[in-house]
């Protein structure tokens, strides 16, 4: 419908959808251009890249990637950056679904008070409390361990999970789940054996846009884990800057290692990036 | 659309053992430390020792007549207003021109998506090195198409590396904000639009009178974002200034961060941050009202 509407006016003014393609491709050249230098830097001598930041590598050339290994701990970095990000995604996916069903299905007035608690947290900035949050955590016995991290992802996911899956729950038929209730479910079987995985869409959406706030996020690794070896890939950039700052290439060859994944995923899921943006914003 | 019998204003032992554990760990680890700043802003307490001396309002009183405090709150104030500006313009811009090309849409909606992706260290660090005076790409390029005398030292000149991180956290953000404008742009019905042009309504006058009040909810909701990710840049500047040259792109957060771990005064840095939050919950209150006024509902 909409595409035909769009068609029948625009056939009037015949060059403009090309004059808009120029345009179009010009800015993505420069949206990407960053991107693109990056990622041919990793592949190209000091040398090189001081010569001619924008030329293409000559040949396929690995000892940056090399030296980044043999001369730094970036196997943990990777090692941790991984573990966070997916040990924090799975243990969300078991606190904050319910959680938003709970308080959209069996709503009542406590219930909406504790949804405005949680959207009011939103507000706050972690740069605020991070002070006595370490402090905190020390005091758990967590703090410089995984374990730190990883429990305040989830305190900080909360927010935004329960907005995201509340206004997916709205879409969800309520019929199954009474059948489910008929049939002699209780509470918990009927979510996560029957309204759960219809709501797969959202749980994507929740896990990629929060897994790649985990996977980028710098001061709470930065911070907050023990400084005798290698944090997180991001944690592992910030210290090449000052550390190798006359050794571009290696720094390069550590930026794809945080880029690329994040890229995969993105083209793999893209949809679920969408959705959960557009679904956050309508929602908030 | 509700379940059963829950008119009832009180709560269930289901419903409690449902939401428990995200209530516990957001309580825990926001809401407490969160609470326990406003006792620590109120002391001289530097982080390491156990002993946290009571100072009142001194920290408070030393916030508003500093003049690096003043100097954060200026450079915050101008950076955030330079990327809540231009990140939504270059948003709507984006929005409009994937919505409108004929070919390769999602594409260039990705392509634009890209820069989102990118953690705040690592496009820092990207930029920093496009940015360097004699082997960055930024003065390169200038130099190849001859414009030489245009080549600066960009983020070594005081006057000109808050413009330039800004310009990373545009080139960064925008991508995400368009995806919002342009799920709201898609909402516009096209009949609205088609009959004003069958009565002569020239395309920028359907744009300002049809597609622009529709799309004022997604203003309101990419202004808020823009404003609270503004106020809160932290990544960039560590890795491109470390808040210099001299003080001139240190942030509120930035200021923050080096009284706290650098200068061992997180009594103070607690303070900081407490007037940090006011900040954010009184600019949101001036945009929220403005923006809502003028919000259109179809």
């Amino acid at each position: 419908m909409r595409e035909a509407n769009i068609l029948t006016v625009r056939k009037k003014l015949k060059p403009a959808p090309f004059i808009l393609l120029a345009l179009t491709v010009f800015l993505t050249a420069i949206f990407l251009a960053p991107v693109f230098f990056a990622v041919i830097s990793a592949f190209k001598s000091n040398g090189e890249i001081l010569k001619n930041p924008m030329s293409l590598p000559t040949s396929f050339y690995l000892k940056n990637f090399q030296d980044l290994f043999a001369q730094s701990d970036f196997v943990t970095a990777i090692k941790h950056s991984v573990i966070l990000t997916v040990v924090s995604e799975l243990l969300i996916v078991c606190i904050v679904p319910l959680a938003a069903y709970a308080m959209e299905r069996r709503q009542t007035r406590a219930t909406k008070v504790i949804y405005t608690y949680f959207l009011a947290g939103m507000m706050i900035p972690f740069h605020l409390y991070m002070f006595p949050l370490f402090k905190e955590m020390k005091l758990f016995g967590i703090f410089g361990t995984l374990a730190g991290p990883i429990t305040c992802y989830i305190s900080g996911s909360v927010a935004f999970g329960s907005l995201l899956y509340c206004s997916f729950l709205k879409g969800v038929p309520l019929e199954i789940e009474e059948a489910a209730e008929i049939d002699g479910c209780n509470p918990f079987q009927t979510f996560w054996q029957v309204t759960f995985p219809l709501l797969g869409a959202c749980t994507a959406s929740m896990v990629v846009l929060n897994g790649l706030g985990i996977w980028n996020d710098f001061l709470m690794p930065y911070l907050a884990l023990p400084s005798d070896r290698a944090k997180t890939i991001t944690v592992e950039v910030y210290s090449f800057v000052g550390q190798y700052s006359a050794r571009w290439d290696i720094v390069f060859a550590g930026t794809v290692c945080s880029i690329v994944p994040a890229l995969i995923i993105f083209i793999l899921l893209q949809k679920y990036f969408v959705k959960g943006i557009t679904a956050g914003a309508a929602k908030g | 659309m509700k379940m059963k019998n829950n008119k009832k204003s009180g709560i269930d032992l289901v419903t409690v053992s449902f939401i428990a554990p995200a209530f516990l760990f957001f309580t825990l680890f926001i809401i407490v430390p969160t609470i326990a700043s406003v006792y620590y802003s109120f002391t001289s307490w530097d982080g390491l020792n156990s002993a946290v001396p009571f100072v009142g309002i001194s920290n408070y009183k030393e916030i508003f007549t500093s003049a690096r405090f003043g100097n954060a709150l200026k450079n915050t104030m101008i950076l955030t207003a330079f990327i809540s500006v231009l990140e939504n313009a270059m948003a709507l811009m984006l929005a409009l021109i994937v919505d409108h090309v004929r070919w390769g849409k999602n594409f260039f909606r990705s392509a634009f998506y890209v820069p989102v992706l990118i953690s705040g260290i690592v496009s820092g660090f990207i930029w920093k090195i496009m940015y360097n005076y004699n082997f960055g790409a930024v003065n390169t390029i200038f130099k190849e198409i001859g414009l030489g005398h245009l080549t600066k030292d960009w983020l070594g000149s005081p006057s000109l590396a808050l413009a330039m991180v800004g310009v990373v956290l545009v080139w960064k953000g925008a991508g995400y904000y368009m995806i919002i404008y342009l799920a709201s742009l898609q909402s516009v019905p096209t009949d609205v639009v088609e009959a004003a042009s069958i009565d002569g309504a020239s395309p920028l006058q359907r744009f300002r009178a049809i597609t622009l009040p529709l799309i004022s909810g997604a203003f309101t909701i990419n202004f808020t974002l823009s404003l609270i990710n503004g106020l809160k840049v932290f990544d960039q500047i560590s890795v491109m200034t470390d808040g210099g040259p001299g003080f001139t792109t240190e942030t509120i957060v930035y200021l923050l961060y080096k009284v706290g771990f650098n200068e061992g005064r997180q009594g103070f840095g607690t303070a900081v941050g407490i007037v940090l939050l006011f900040l954010i919950l009184i600019l949101n209150g001036i945009q929220q009202s403005i923006l809502k006024k003028r919000e259109v509902q179809l």
